[in-house]
């Protein structure tokens, strides 16, 4: 493949970046400019890298392979499927709008903060494209490095609870993680994804699972969720639920799913149980959360459950969907996060209580919230009905019930999502809002409108993700020979 | 003809998008007029979609595909619309009476500070109900479905300031979510069997249970989006919206939209004949009910969406026993006269400051001379006398559910007693607002238009409905007289025995006529002449005015627990077990790094030992080994 | 082969090594703690020659020219340590070098 380069590129450049933010004594100024450069040139290398990705060719697309570590069988092998495209397009387009955010609001260090945003940026997207384990488990950490220190220095005032909770969580899970990914790759002869044999073990599928089923998170390992989306400055936290989550959702697909498929139909009911619990108590909760980032936390648990039902109904459709709505509700989960934080600057709360009332006088706010929320709620002809009605049809499949949990917990969807959003904007004027409170300003309508407009293609052509993410007609039949 | 249809359809989104984009530098009046044309331009791609399926041999219609929406696998469902006599009926009568009626909202909506808004999401509606009427499959059905579902939650909670708004848009989102999410279910048993939602795959073999619990699905839809019984409670909240989407939305097109789907998919409904019938026993009962209480509600637009209910529970009859073209041609009839009483109602409203209670209303007749005859136009039209509307749209209905069944004789009795209980309060209302001296409040609160009972955009509408809903039966007379149902007949013939004889249809007529007389009558002899006395009745008043307590059953029956639900999650099992979980486990690995701390002295002497003491560990754990 | 059996090699490895790790462990005197790890070192390293010897394996002395290399970095450092700690007019009693304490 001619671009193979871009693929490396996308992981390095950003981490070059970080290192020459954090080495060069640019100004505050200077410092974000540069980041937020590095941010585009990171969705144009994207834009390159899909226009070069060949959707009639099976396999791994762009590889680079070199030796590592190369009588373990363990070596640095990048390449990208056509998911994992698109996942690595949502992460450079999601954490560039973080980045601009970040430079918008000004954060105070901005060395040390925009640095960290660069370096998350190229360990997330290393996520995505690495194909050996090893080396995927060395972005799955680098991934959450930059983010405890981005919660716990920038984070509101019960930062450091969230961070050590998010801190504790996550690495019980890759620690696990990291003992079933030394066993299977010294039991098979090699870390290589591609390469790599199927096997058969419920302890190492069940070592992988812990670890997805947390970064994702499902229900009831969402411990560390409310309060780190609560305590995170916001673009961090639309970072967390937009994009990090999904590297756990990827990584069911990508590992557990592809290399374990004896466990996966073992466990099927069991994750396909939690999932459908996640997605009903998340909805549960999110209707009674007390403030907008709340809903939003939890309405990410219930989305995060659709999606591994996707994922584990093992039906064609049920893939297609589940990539579908992983993208969606990644850029709805940004955008969301983008205008809570934009409501909170103005207001200093998330608090309906004390919300209310900012249709009136602010027709930008109201109507990009209005839009996210009503995409957010699967309205039929949304991106993300596409990606709930494939999913629900394909795990319809599996058995009927599942799909009639999930058609219930969408009524729930609508009736959080419709309470946020008059919460926010309608009825009599919140206490803390004041006339001084403006509507959106153009940098931030140039964040979160490029989100929207995404949002609204793929609501106008949602098979441009769900035909192109899997070689061939049959993304069951694609998963079960491994990409190959 | 596609090109009428692709026309038709995105005009009014065009319309939406550029009266979004020019936000805040649009004139008001721009924004209302690139609605209105916007829509005309729709009506005007729907005559010609009309007219080249007329020149068509067989009038079959034709489906165009602009390019695949959704595919996996071998599902594939593109972004289809189609032309068949159905749909372009459909869209004559929704870009039509769509249009009046946004003509209409501009002289009603002049000076509401937010304006653009408001035509922005009509010229949506309109977009979004054409989109479910031209859909080609059934997913781009459902997609109009919701989007309409949708607007109407835009529109009914418009003025979101007030919170009787915000909560009545809320209700009817969720109910009509509750509507989409079966219709969902009913698609998956679909996909599952066939691959495949194109409208051809309802004709496929599925076993009766499939085809029951299909139909089922799709009937949960309808009787949601159409506000029957179960699910008819957010219909008259939503009359807290502008009197036009009132008329546009809740009467004349999207509610009736269910009507469309049963005729639309009817192939499936008569695989599973009980649910067809049970979608007519559905009608049967909310036109009855609905009749009910309308009998008391005191604001007038209520009166109205109840009689709107109480009507769609006819077409529900109609399509229910089978007569799919005498459901169709009621829904159009309708779509005149009760969008003409909406907007007359709206007329009254507007000139009296908006109020909405008739019991202040006496005596208006006087003041707007020109609204009085054209609600009576609209009045009489609703009743069914001849030779307005109705009489041609609802009487076949009636007839045709005598050849079915032992059932169909308790259809015919509630469809008749539906028909006294109309002319009851359509002519309370009338009585109650129209004849006799101005009360005071008139007096005092009447104001004109510029000498004039409204402004031109809204009284040329009414003018125009007032003559449609006068002379707009006169295109069927059924059994003599029937293009209607010979257009429909490629894509919904109706089934035999819905096809009543010569006799039936006459001694229905008859029969019908004289009870909706008779319910005028005692109307007047009630509220006009009080001859006779309204019946105290305290707890049959109570039980009406409570709307047969539907309200407080669901509150009590799905609203309570699942909040408490929510709550008692929260309370119960998020705080002290999940998020105390994080808590204890980071409490604990601080606790232990306490006890581990003490280990490190700060004195060379302990680490010393200590490695001592390790190196001697292994040499003696080797030895014994060993 | 000439000279004493290894048995006495070791031996006096052994006394050394014991004699350095006491005083490691009892003097305070940090000049005299480094002094006694160089004592423990080099009766490692007199073992590993004296064993190298006896087996006619050439690695044990090259493991022993390692640990002087080691020792040496390790005396540099731990010198500059106690020159630092001079100049900075602090105690040179490891004892009272306790601000490492967890």
């Amino acid at each position: 493949m001619s671009a193979s380069y871009l693929t490396s590129i996308l992981i390095w450049l950003p981490i070059a970046g970080a290192v020459l933010i954090w080495l060069l004594p640019l100004s505050r100024y200077a410092t974000g400019a540069l980041a937020l450069l590095i941010s585009f040139a990171e969705v144009g290398f994207w834009i390159k890298q899909a226009a070069h990705f060949d959707f009639s060719q099976p396999g791994l697309q762009m590889s680079g392979q070199a030796n590592w570590f190369g009588e373990l069988g363990v070596s640095y092998h990048v390449g990208v499927y056509g998911f994992s495209l698109w996942l690595v397009g949502l992460t450079v387009v999601g954490m560039a709008a973080c980045t601009g955010y970040g430079f918008w609001v000004g954060r105070d260090r901005p060395r040390a903060y925009f640095g960290l945003m660069l370096l998350l940026t190229g360990a997330t997207v290393g996520v995505f494209e690495a194909q050996d384990l090893l080396l995927f488990y060395a972005f799955f950490e680098a991934m959450l490095i930059p983010l405890y220190i981005l919660i716990g220095v920038w984070g509101g005032a019960r930062r450091s609870e969230a961070t050590i909770k998010f801190v504790i969580y996550t690495m019980a899970g890759s620690l696990i993680m990291l003992a079933a990914i030394i066993v299977y790759g010294l039991k098979a002869g090699t870390f290589d994804l591609v390469d790599g044999p199927t096997s058969a073990s419920r302890w190492l599928f069940l070592g992988f699972m812990l670890a997805f089923v947390i970064k994702a998170p499902l229900f009831p390992f969402h411990g560390w969720l409310p309060d780190a989306y609560r305590e995170a400055p916001p673009e961090i936290a639309a970072v967390l639920s937009g994009v990090i989550a999904k590297a756990g959702l990827y990584g069911m697909l990508r590992i557990a799913i592809t290399k374990f498929p004896d466990p996966t139909s073992y466990y099927r009911t069991t994750v396909l149980a939690l999932a459908a619990a996640a997605l009903v108590y998340g909805s549960l909760l999110a209707f009674r959360a007390p403030d907008f980032r709340g809903v939003v936390a939890y309405s990410s648990l219930a989305q995060s459950g659709l999606i591994t039902l996707g994922l584990f109904a093992g039906t064609d459709l049920g893939f297609d969907g589940a990539v579908l709505q992983m993208v969606a509700h990644g850029l709805i989960s940004i955008s969301l996060f983008l205008i809570a934080g934009a409501v909170e600057r103005r207001t200093t709360t998330g608090e309906f209580r004390l919300l209310g009332g900012m249709a009136r006088g602010r027709p930008a706010l109201a109507t990009l919230l209005m839009t996210v929320g009503v995409i957010s709620l699967a309205v039929p002809g949304s991106a993300s009905f596409a990606g709930e009605f494939l999913i629900l049809a394909g795990v319809f499949q599996r058995h009927w019930w599942w799909a009639a949990i999930g058609a219930g917990a969408i009524v729930l969807a609508a009736m959080y999502m419709l309470r946020l959003i008059s919460a926010v904007l309608h009825e009599a004027r919140g206490s803390t809002v004041s006339d001084s409170a403006l509507d959106l300003r153009p940098g931030e309508l140039a964040l979160v409108v490029p989100l929207v407009a995404g949002l609204l293609f793929l609501s106008a052509w949602p098979a441009g993700i769900s035909d192109h993410s899997f070689f061939g007609p049959s993304p069951a039949a694609a998963v079960k020979s491994g990409f190959k | 003809m596609t090109g009428g249809s692709w026309l038709c359809l995105l005009a009014p989104l065009v319309g939406t998008i550029l009266i979004l984009l020019g936000g805040s530098w649009l004139p008001r009046v721009a924004a209302a007029w690139i609605a209105t044309t916007s829509v005309f331009v729709a009506f005007g791609g729907a005559v010609w979609a009309f007219f080249s399926l007329r020149n068509q041999s067989g009038h079959h219609g034709e489906i165009t595909t602009a390019w695949t929406w959704l595919q996996s696998d071998h599902f594939s469902v593109g972004l289809q619309l189609l032309v068949d006599p159905l749909s372009t009926m459909m869209m004559l009568i929704v870009a039509g009476v769509g249009g009046l009626i946004v003509l209409y909202s501009i002289g009603y909506m002049d000076g509401d500070d937010e304006e653009r808004r408001y035509f922005a999401y009509i010229a949506f509606f309109v977009f979004s109900m054409l989109l479910l009427v031209e859909g080609g499959n059934l997913l781009m059905l459902l997609v109009g479905w919701g989007l309409v579902g949708l607007s109407s939650y835009l529109l009914i909670g418009f003025w979101h300031e007030r919170p009787s708004a915000v909560r009545a848009a809320k209700k009817a989102f969720i109910m009509n979510a509750f509507g989409d999410a079966t219709m969902a279910l009913a698609f998956f048993i679909l996909i599952a069997h066939t691959n495949s939602l194109s409208f051809g795959v309802l004709g496929a073999h599925f076993s009766s249970t499939q085809a029951n619990l299909i139909a089922l699905g799709l009937l949960g839809g309808a009787v949601a989006k159409s506000a029957q019984i179960p699910l008819q409670t957010w219909l008259p909240d939503a009359m807290e919206g502008p009197t036009p989407v009132s008329a546009l939305i809740h009467a004349a097109t999207m509610v009736t939209a269910g009507v469309y789907l049963i005729a639309r998919t009817h192939v499936i409904f008569e695989q599973a004949r009980t649910i067809e019938l049970l979608a007519a026993g559905t009608g049967a009962l909310t036109l009855l009910v609905a009749g009910l209480i309308a009998l008391v509600q005191t604001d007038i637009k209520r009166v109205i969406a109840y009689s709107t209910m109480s009507q769609i529970g006819y077409m529900f009859v109609g399509v229910g026993v089978g007569g799919y073209a005498n459901g169709m041609f009621h829904l159009m009839t309708h779509a005149f006269f009760k969008a003409l009483l909406f907007m007359t109602a709206g007329l009254a409203i507007h000139a009296l400051a908006n109020e909405q209670d008739i019991r202040k209303m006496r005596g208006l007749g006087r003041v707007m001379p020109l609204t009085k005859w054209c609600f009576l136009a609209g009045a009489l039209a609703l009743v069914g006398i001849p030779p307005f509307a109705g009489f041609f749209s609802k009487d076949p209905i009636i007839a045709s559910t005598l050849n079915i069944g032992w059932y169909g004789y308790v259809f015919y009795a509630c469809c008749i007693v539906g028909a006294f209980l109309t002319g009851l309060y359509t002519f309370r209302l009338w009585f109650l607002v129209f004849p006799g001296e101005p009360s005071p409040f008139v007096r005092e609160h009447y104001h004109d238009h510029h000498g004039r009972e409204g402004a031109w955009t809204m009284l040329v509408p009414v003018g125009i409905l007032a003559v449609l809903a006068t002379v707009g039966g006169w295109i069927q007379f059924p059994p003599h007289w029937d293009p209607v149902t010979k257009w429909l007949a490629p894509v919904a013939p109706s089934l035999p025995n819905a096809v009543p004889s010569s006799t039936q249809e006459t001694v229905t007529s008859i029969v019908a006529v004289l009870v909706g007389l008779a319910g005028i009558a005692v109307a007047w002899a009630v509220y006009s002449e009080r001859k006779i006395a309204i019946p105290a009745a305290p707890s049959l008043r109570r039980l009406l005015e409570e709307k047969f307590y539907f309200d407080r059953l669901y509150d009590w029956i799905f609203y309570t627990p699942s909040a408490w639900l929510a709550t008692a999650l929260r309370r119960e099992f998020e705080e002290p077990v999940v998020l105390q979980t994080g808590t204890d486990l980071g409490d604990t690995t601080l606790a232990t790094g306490g006890l581990v701390r003490r280990l490190q002295t700060g004195l060379l002497r302990t680490y010393v030992f200590f490695i001592a003491a390790g190196a001697a560990a292994v040499v003696l754990a080797f030895l014994i080994a060993k | 082969m000439d000279g004493p059996s290894v048995a006495w090699y070791i031996a006096l490895a052994a006394v050394l090594f014991g004699i350095g790790a006491l005083g490691v462990l009892i003097r305070r005197n940090t000049l005299v703690v480094l002094l006694s790890l160089e004592l423990m070192l080099n009766a490692g390293n007199l073992a590993l020659i004296a064993l190298s010897r006896h087996f006619h394996n050439g690695a044990g002395q090259i493991f022993a020219l390692t640990v002087m290399a080691i020792a040496a970095s390790e005396v540099c450092v731990g010198l500059g340590l106690v020159v630092a700690l001079n100049r900075r007019n602090l105690s040179l009693d490891v004892d009272t070098l306790s601000e490492l304490r967890g």
